[in-house]
């Protein structure tokens, strides 16, 4: 029985130590004390917007061209090839996006976090860091989730963009079986700006999410070299899962009881 | 200055060339040194499909079951509701999850659990030089190491897709319960919308993403180098470049798939 039960309690003794980690991360960020380190923050915006970028935004491109060939597919089989743009509207804006981008932070972002921080914590640098008076987590954590939060909103708007000029690729030029015109009726008809907040709040959500564990599992990786390498796989694996169940709680709580389309009673 | 912006351009392309170069060189080795006998790897190859099954098969079920009760559950069914036709949710399963979410999911889940694990383990045998000692004694790293884990992760993620489809039905019959429809019409739509060539479709677009997840990340593993950092950078690295091909690989796929099989996308 102890052994059975040891694997969950493992999962939820982790899962204690990540709350109260990012609890003390946040608290750093909204006390304002990062703001001592504004310099670092934007050293690290600069790396995400240099780094990650494009990889992110290709991801979401590539989503959004599959989200238009099944959509294009999809209503030439029910027989309403035009209406397309509604497959292409709700796939992209609502549910595709915000997974591209979960994935793809988690892959490009999070992992590189534990990589690097994970690299100064079995140098020693973050101790150094202590000695010298510098708070770590101030200077390591919170400035990175500062730099999330300045550079990824604009960052996941652009993505949603990559994604609509995907499916309009998709839909009108390749398999053309409705003109840009009547595309875009359709597709702006069935989508409006709530829709892209809530979208943006999703994609958000799981960022933080993201940089969170990811500083979590570098902060506290341990046993040399071979340890960095375990701690960027297990927090690969709180990311995937911890991205596909903030998409199902957003689409729940943002449309589960309301669909917002401009049509029916 | 028109030098430095090419170099500063170009390099990083040039360098992902030759990466994807020397990741086909070492596919084509792979399947050739797991053809050609003798066949040492039986031992490791059993061990790496156990490994990769007790890592996986929990993040899967719980992501499967999510993504499927979000996406197309809660959506599509908000949508059909609106015609009075919740009882086509079925139907629009099979697109759903036995074409897209069952495949893709699969594979993000074994490269972010699997592959990730592999890379580590192979870059810390081969900063600690393990990989050269191996060598040095006779035994040839591709054969015992890398053919192990491209057939387990091949197999597994195969495998793994049909309980992804199983995980995934149950979130669409949660998402059905909780429009209140009888669940009756969502399994005879989802029954008489399936096809064969759905199946085989998924399940061998599954397999080639185990594939390229698996030669990803042996490569990135046993080019690691750099020390500390350079562990958590292959795995950094493998498991971005896993998860583009395997989309790109994907939008390849399903859109052959469509296009030359047009009974598949017929409504009944």
């Amino acid at each position: 029985m102890g052994r059975i039960l040891a694997a969950p309690r493992d999962w939820v003794a982790s899962l204690g130590d990540i709350a109260q980690f990012s609890a003390r991360v946040f608290y750093e960020v909204f006390g304002l004390r990062v703001f001592r380190f504004f310099g670092e923050a934007l050293r690290q915006a600069g790396v995400l917007i240099l780094g990650s970028t494009m990889v992110i935004w290709s991801l979401a491109f590539i989503l959004g061209l599959q989200c238009g060939i099944e959509g294009a597919y999809f209503n030439r089989s029910v027989g309403a090839p035009a209406y397309a743009g509604v497959f292409s509207a709700w796939c992209d804006l609502r549910e595709i996006m915000p997974y591209a981008f979960g994935y793809m932070m988690s892959a490009k972002v999070g992992t590189g976090l534990v990589a690097e921080i994970g690299a100064m914590r079995i140098t020693d640098e973050i101790d150094a860091l202590e000695v010298m008076g510098i708070s770590s987590m101030t200077f390591l954590c919170a400035t990175r989730l500062l730099a999330a939060f300045m550079v990824l909103p604009f960052m996941y708007l652009a993505a949603v963009g990559a994604g609509f000029f995907a499916s309009y690729l998709a839909v009108v030029e390749q398999i053309g079986e409705v003109s840009s015109g009547g595309f875009f009726l359709i597709f702006w008809m069935f989508q409006n700006p709530p829709d892209l907040l809530y979208s943006l709040i999703k994609g958000m959500a799981m960022a933080t999410m993201i940089v969170l564990v990811g500083t979590y599992y570098g902060y506290t990786a341990g046993g040399g070299p071979v340890g960095v390498g375990t701690a960027t796989a297990k927090s690969m694996v709180l990311n995937v899962v911890g991205v596909h169940l903030i998409g199902m709680l957003g689409t729940q709580i943002f449309w589960g009881s309301d669909p917002r389309a401009p049509i029916g009673g | 200055m028109v030098r430095a912006t090419a170099d500063r351009a170009f390099l990083p392309v040039k360098n992902l060339l030759e990466q994807v170069g020397d990741m086909m060189i070492l596919t084509g080795k792979t399947v050739m040194s797991a053809l050609r006998p003798p066949y040492p790897y039986g031992g490791e190859f059993v061990n790496q499909f156990l490994f990769a099954l007790r890592l996986c098969w929990f993040p899967l079920v719980l992501s499967m079951v999510a993504v499927d009760y979000g996406a197309p559950g809660l959506q599509a069914g908000n949508f059909l509701v609106l015609f009075g036709a919740i009882d086509r949710l079925g139907g629009f399963f099979v697109l759903a999850t036995i074409r897209e979410f069952a495949p893709n999911v699969t594979a993000i889940i074994v490269a972010g659990v699997a592959g990730t694990a592999i890379t580590a383990d192979l870059g810390a045998r081969k900063i600690r030089e393990e990989l050269d000692a191996l060598q040095v004694l006779g035994v040839d790293p591709v054969k015992n190491l890398v053919v192990p884990r491209f057939l387990a992760l091949m197999v597994i993620t195969g495998l793994f897709d049909a309980f992804a489809i199983i995980a995934g039905l149950s979130g669409g019959v949660l998402a059905s319960l909780s429009f209140k429809a009888p669940l009756g019409p969502f399994f005879a739509t989802l029954l008489t919308n399936a096809s064969t060539t759905d199946l085989w479709g998924s399940v061998v677009k599954c397999t080639m993403f185990g594939a390229i997840v698996a030669i990803v990340c042996c490569y990135k593993g046993m080019t690691a180098s750099g020390g500390a950092e350079g562990v958590g950078r292959a795995v950094n690295s493998a498991v971005v470049i896993a998860t583009t091909g395997v989309f790109a690989f994907n939008y390849v796929f399903t859109q052959t798939l469509l296009a030359t099989h047009p009974e598949i996308s017929v409504i009944k």
